[in-house]
C-alpha cells in the first residue's frame, strides 16, 4: 500500500492499482454526469469500462486525466493524485479522433511524443518503427489528410503509444475501424499487455470486450452498475438449458440446480439454472429418471446480454432525459 | 515550460508553412510596390497618345502658335524625364551629370554630351510615344468661320464616335479633343479655349493649353501697362525662404531635416505594420485554434499539457510568427525602396538630392531611433491583449463561421486606432491622442503613433503599466474562459457564463 496526503487527511491507495477512483462525483449543472463512482484498475490488466451513451464514460476518462477536476471523491493515477502530474507515462485516445491535416504520418506520432517527453531525435526514431510495426511504413511521411480515415485512427492509436505508456486510456478506440484495422488494433493491446501496460478502454462491442478484458466496469447513468471479471459478468444471468422429450414425456419436479421451468409445448423445456449450479449434473440426473431426451442444449449468457441487462433501465432512462 | 515551447514551434511552422503565411510577408512590400509603381506604370504606358485637332480663330493673340509651343516644351520635358530615368542605370561615372537647359531640357542635346560618359551596353535612347498629337480636322468638318455651324457639325460627328486614320499609325485612332481658340470678346480681354472632348476624366491638354493661353495673354498685358514680362516672371519666382527649427533637438542641431521629417511620420506606417500585424496573427491564432477543435485534436493535446501550457505555447508560436512577418516587412520595405531607388537611377543622376539619401536616413532612422524597440514592445502588448481574447472566444466556438461572428466585433473595436492614423501625428498629444492613448486596447496604436513627438513621460510610463495590467488581466480571463470552454461542445456560451466561467470553478 502506499500513503498520500489529501487535505490534510490520510488516504490509502494500493499499490497494485494503476487506477483507482474513490466516489467520485461530476456534475454540469443539474446533470449528473458520474455519480460516486468507485473503481480500482490492476497494473497489467485489460480493462473494459462500458455503458450506454451517455453513462459517463467519457466525464470520467477526463477526470482521469486531469481535463475536468472532480466535484467530490478522490483519484490515484499510477500513484499520483493528479494525472497531469504523470502525463508521461499515460497514454490517452479521445473518442473523437484528429490529427494535424497537413503533418505527416510520422511527423506528427513524433510530435504527439515529444510532448509527452521523449527527445525528438528518439521520437521521430519511435515513429517510424510503429508505422513499420503496424504496416504503415510506406505511408510514414504522407500527410495525414490523405490517408485513410481508418488509417488515420492508427496513426493516432500509434500517437497515444509512441512514448510507451505504463498506462492507457482508450475511448471507444475501434469505433469507425473496419474488421482489418480492428485486428491490428487488436494486435497492439496484445503488445501493450505483453509490456506489462495497463489498458483501460471503453467499447461499445461486447465481443471486443468479451475477448479482450481482465475486468470490466458498466457503467449506467453516472453510477457503477458491475465491476468485475467477465466470467462473474456472465454469472449474472443464469445459464438455460433446452430441454426437448420423446413424446411430449414431461419432466420430473426435483431436477437438481433448476431455479425455473417454463414448458415450451410438444415436450420442450427452458430451463433456468441457479447460480453455480452445474448443467453436467443435470444431464446425470435426467438419465437417472429416464428421460428420453432428444435435445439437451446448454447455452451460457454472453456479455451482450449481461450489458443489456444491467443497463437496460439505466439506457432507457438516459435517452428519456 | 518545455511543452508550451514544443507547441509553439509546432504553431510557427503551422503558420510558417502554409500560403496564407507566405502571402502576408510578401503583401505589404508587394503593396507598396503596386501603389508607388502601378501609377507611374499606367501614367506612362497605360495612357495612349491622344489625338487632337485645333481650330485656330484668333488673330491678335496669335493663340494657336502659342498653344503649339506650349505643348512642344512640354513634352520635349517629359522625354527628358524620360532620358534622365533611362540614364541612371547605366551612368558610369562617378561624377554628377553635367548641368543643362532647365528651360529648355533636350535629351538629344544631353545624350551626345554624356554619350562617352554611358556603359558600353548602354544602347541607344528611344523617347516615349508623345502625350498629345495634333492631328488635321478630319474631311467634312472644316473650319468655314463660323462657330456655331462648326460645332453643330463637330457635335454630330464626336457623338458618333468615328475615328480617323493619321500619318504613321496603320489602325484609325478616335478623336479625343477638339479645341478651338477665340479671340476675347473685347479688345484686350483674354483668348477663349472651347475644348471639345467626351473624356472628363484626362485634363491633361485642356490644362495646358489654358495655361499657355493664360500666361501669353499676362505677358502681353505686363507689356501693354509698361512693365517688362521677363522681369515679372523673375520676380514672380521669388519665395522667401523658410528654415524650419524643432526647439525639442539639441543646441545647434535644431534645424529640421529630411530626417526629422521621416521620423515625424515614419510612426504612422510602423502603426499601420502593427495593425496589420495585430490583426493578421490574431486571425492566424483563430483558424489555428479552431482547427484543433473542428478536427478533435485539443483533447488530444490536453491529455499532454495544461490549457495554460497549451495557451501560452500557442501564443508565443503565433506570436514569433507575427515578428517574422512584421521584420520580412520592415525589412522588405527598405530594400523595396533602395531597390528602386537604384533601378530608377535616380540616386546616380542627383546624389545630393532626397531621393537618393533616402536609404541612408531610413537606415539611421531605424538603427538610431526608439521606433523599432517600440514597435516591438507594442506589438507584443497588443497582440496579447487581442489574441487573448480571440483565443478565449475561439475556445467556445465549433467553427470558424461562428467564430467569426465574435471576432467581427473585435475587428470593428480594431478600426479606431486605425482611422487614427493620419489625425495623431498632426496633434500627438492633443486631447484625443491622450484620451485614446489611455484606452488599453488602443494603447499600442496611438502610443505608437506618438512616440516621435515626445509624449509626457506621464503618458508613456502610465499608458505601459496599464497596457500591461490590461494584459494580465485579459490573459488571466481568457485563460479561466479557454480551459473550460475548450472541451466543450454545443452552442456557443453566452455572456452570463462566460463570466462565470472566469469567476468559477470548471
Amino acid at each position: 500500500m502506499s500513503l498520500s496526503l489529501e487535505g490534510g487527511g490520510t488516504t490509502l491507495w494500493s499499490m497494485s492499482a494503476a487506477l483507482e477512483l474513490r466516489q467520485v462525483s461530476k456534475s454540469f449543472g443539474h446533470f449528473h454526469a458520474v455519480r460516486e463512482l468507485s473503481m480500482s484498475v490492476p497494473r497489467g490488466a485489460v480493462y473494459g469500462f462500458l455503458g450506454p451513451n451517455g453513462a459517463g464514460k467519457t466525464t470520467s476518462l477526463r477526470m482521469i486525466l486531469g481535463m475536468l477536476l472532480p466535484d467530490s471523491g478522490e483519484l490515484s493515477v499510477l500513484g499520483s493524485p493528479s494525472a497531469m502530474a504523470v502525463r508521461d507515462r499515460v497514454g490517452y485516445l479521445p473518442e473523437e479522433k484528429g490529427l494535424y491535416r497537413n503533418m505527416t504520418a510520422s511527423a506528427v506520432i513524433a510530435y504527439f511524443a515529444t510532448l509527452k517527453g521523449l527527445s525528438a531525435a528518439r521520437a521521430r526514431v519511435r515513429a517510424r518503427e510503429l508505422l513499420n510495426r503496424y504496416g504503415l511504413g510506406d505511408f510514414a511521411d504522407k500527410k495525414v489528410e490523405t490517408l485513410s480515415k481508418g488509417m488515420g485512427q492508427k496513426v493516432q492509436v500509434l500517437a497515444s503509444i509512441a512514448h510507451d505508456p505504463e498506462l492507457v486510456l482508450f475511448d471507444e478506440p475501434f469505433s469507425g475501424l473496419d474488421p482489418v484495422n480492428q485486428e491490428v488494433l487488436e494486435e497492439v493491446l496484445e503488445d501493450l499487455k505483453t509490456r506489462g501496460c495497463t489498458i483501460l478502454f471503453s467499447t461499445h462491442v461486447m465481443a471486443h470486450a468479451e475477448r479482450l478484458c481482465d475486468r470490466l466496469l458498466v457503467l449506467g447513468g453516472g453510477r457503477r452498475l458491475f465491476e468485475g471479471t467477465p466470467s462473474e459478468a456472465r454469472a449474472l444471468l443464469p445459464v438455460v438449458v433446452t430441454l426437448e422429450t420423446s413424446g411430449g414425456q414431461p419432466i420430473p419436479e426435483g431436477l437438481p440446480g433448476v431455479r425455473e421451468a417454463v414448458s415450451e409445448g410438444l415436450g420442450r423445456w427452458r430451463l433456468e439454472l441457479q447460480p453455480g449450479a452445474s448443467s453436467s449434473a443435470l444431464l446425470e440426473a435426467c438419465f437417472e429418471k429416464s428421460l428420453r431426451l432428444k435435445r439437451f442444449e446448454v447455452r451460457e449468457p454472453d456479455l451482450h446480454e449481461v450489458f443489456v441487462h444491467l443497463v437496460g433501465p439505466a439506457a432507457r432512462e438516459a435517452s428519456l432525459r | 515550460m518545455r511543452n508550451a515551447l514544443l507547441i509553439a514551434v509546432r504553431e510557427f511552422l503551422g503558420n510558417a508553412k502554409t500560403r496564407g503565411f507566405w502571402f502576408g510577408i510578401l503583401l505589404v512590400p508587394l503593396l507598396g510596390i503596386i501603389a508607388s509603381q502601378v501609377p507611374v506604370f499606367l501614367a506612362r504606358k497605360g495612357t495612349p497618345t491622344r489625338h487632337f485637332a485645333l481650330v485656330d480663330a484668333t488673330e491678335a493673340s496669335r493663340g494657336g502658335q502659342v498653344v503649339l509651343e506650349h505643348l512642344q516644351r512640354a513634352e520635349q520635358r517629359r522625354e527628358y524625364f524620360h532620358f534622365r530615368e533611362w540614364l541612371g542605370p547605366r551612368w558610369a561615372s562617378a561624377n554628377p551629370l553635367p548641368g543643362i537647359d532647365r528651360a529648355n531640357p533636350s535629351w538629344r542635346e544631353l545624350q551626345e554630351r554624356v554619350a562617352p560618359l554611358l556603359k558600353a551596353d548602354a544602347g541607344r535612347f528611344s523617347p516615349p510615344e508623345p502625350l498629345h498629337r495634333r492631328v488635321p480636322l478630319p474631311k467634312g468638318l472644316e473650319w468655314r468661320g463660323e462657330l456655331s455651324e462648326f460645332e453643330s457639325r463637330l457635335r454630330d460627328w464626336m457623338r458618333d464616335d468615328l475615328q480617323l486614320h493619321v500619318e504613321g499609325s496603320p489602325e484609325p485612332v478616335p478623336l479625343f479633343a477638339v479645341a478651338i481658340l477665340l479671340d476675347g470678346a473685347t479688345p484686350g480681354a483674354p483668348p477663349v479655349l472651347r475644348f471639345w472632348s467626351a473624356n472628363q476624366a484626362d485634363q491633361r491638354l485642356r490644362d495646358r493649353m489654358l495655361e499657355a493661353l493664360s500666361r501669353d495673354h499676362r505677358k502681353r498685358e505686363y507689356a501693354r501697362l509698361g512693365m517688362d514680362p521677363e522681369t515679372v516672371s523673375r520676380v514672380e519666382a521669388i519665395e522667401a525662404q523658410v528654415i524650419d527649427l524643432n526647439p525639442r533637438k539639441a543646441a545647434g542641431e535644431e534645424r529640421v531635416g529630411v530626417a526629422d521629417q521621416l521620423r515625424q511620420w515614419a510612426p504612422s506606417a510602423f502603426v499601420y505594420l502593427l495593425w496589420l500585424a495585430v490583426f493578421s496573427v490574431s486571425q492566424m491564432l483563430l483558424n489555428s485554434l479552431i482547427e484543433e477543435r473542428s478536427n478533435r485534436i485539443l483533447e488530444v493535446l490536453l491529455s499532454s499539457v495544461t490549457p495554460l501550457e497549451l495557451m501560452v505555447g500557442k501564443l508565443i508560436g503565433v506570436a514569433a510568427v507575427g515578428v517574422v512577418m512584421a521584420l520580412a516587412w520592415i525589412g522588405s520595405m527598405v530594400l523595396v525602396t533602395v531597390g528602386m531607388i537604384h533601378t530608377s537611377g535616380a540616386a546616380a543622376v542627383a546624389p545630393d538630392s532626397l531621393v537618393s539619401r533616402l536609404p541612408l536616413e531610413l537606415a539611421t532612422l531605424l538603427g538610431d531611433s526608439w521606433l523599432l524597440p517600440a514597435f516591438g514592445l507594442y506589438f507584443i502588448l497588443g497582440y496579447l491583449f487581442y489574441s487573448g481574447l480571440i483565443l478565449a472566444l475561439g475556445s467556445t466556438c465549433s467553427d470558424l463561421k461562428e467564430a467569426q461572428n465574435f471576432t467581427g466585433v473585435i475587428t470593428l473595436f480594431m478600426m479606431i486606432p486605425l482611422v487614427s492614423i493620419l489625425f495623431i501625428p498632426r496633434d500627438p498629444n492633443g486631447p484625443v491622442a491622450t484620451l485614446l492613448s489611455w484606452i488599453p486596447p488602443y494603447t499600442p496604436f496611438v502610443m505608437m503613433n506618438r512616440v516621435a513627438a515626445g509624449p509626457p513621460m506621464r503618458d508613456v510610463v502610465g499608458t505601459l503599466l496599464l497596457l500591461v495590467l490590461s494584459d494580465v488581466v485579459v490573459l488571466w480571463g481568457c485563460a479561466r474562459i479557454f480551459r473550460t470552454a475548450v472541451l466543450r461542445t454545443g452552442q456557443p456560451a453566452s455572456l452570463a457564463q462566460l463570466a462565470r466561467w472566469v469567476v468559477g470553478r470548471f
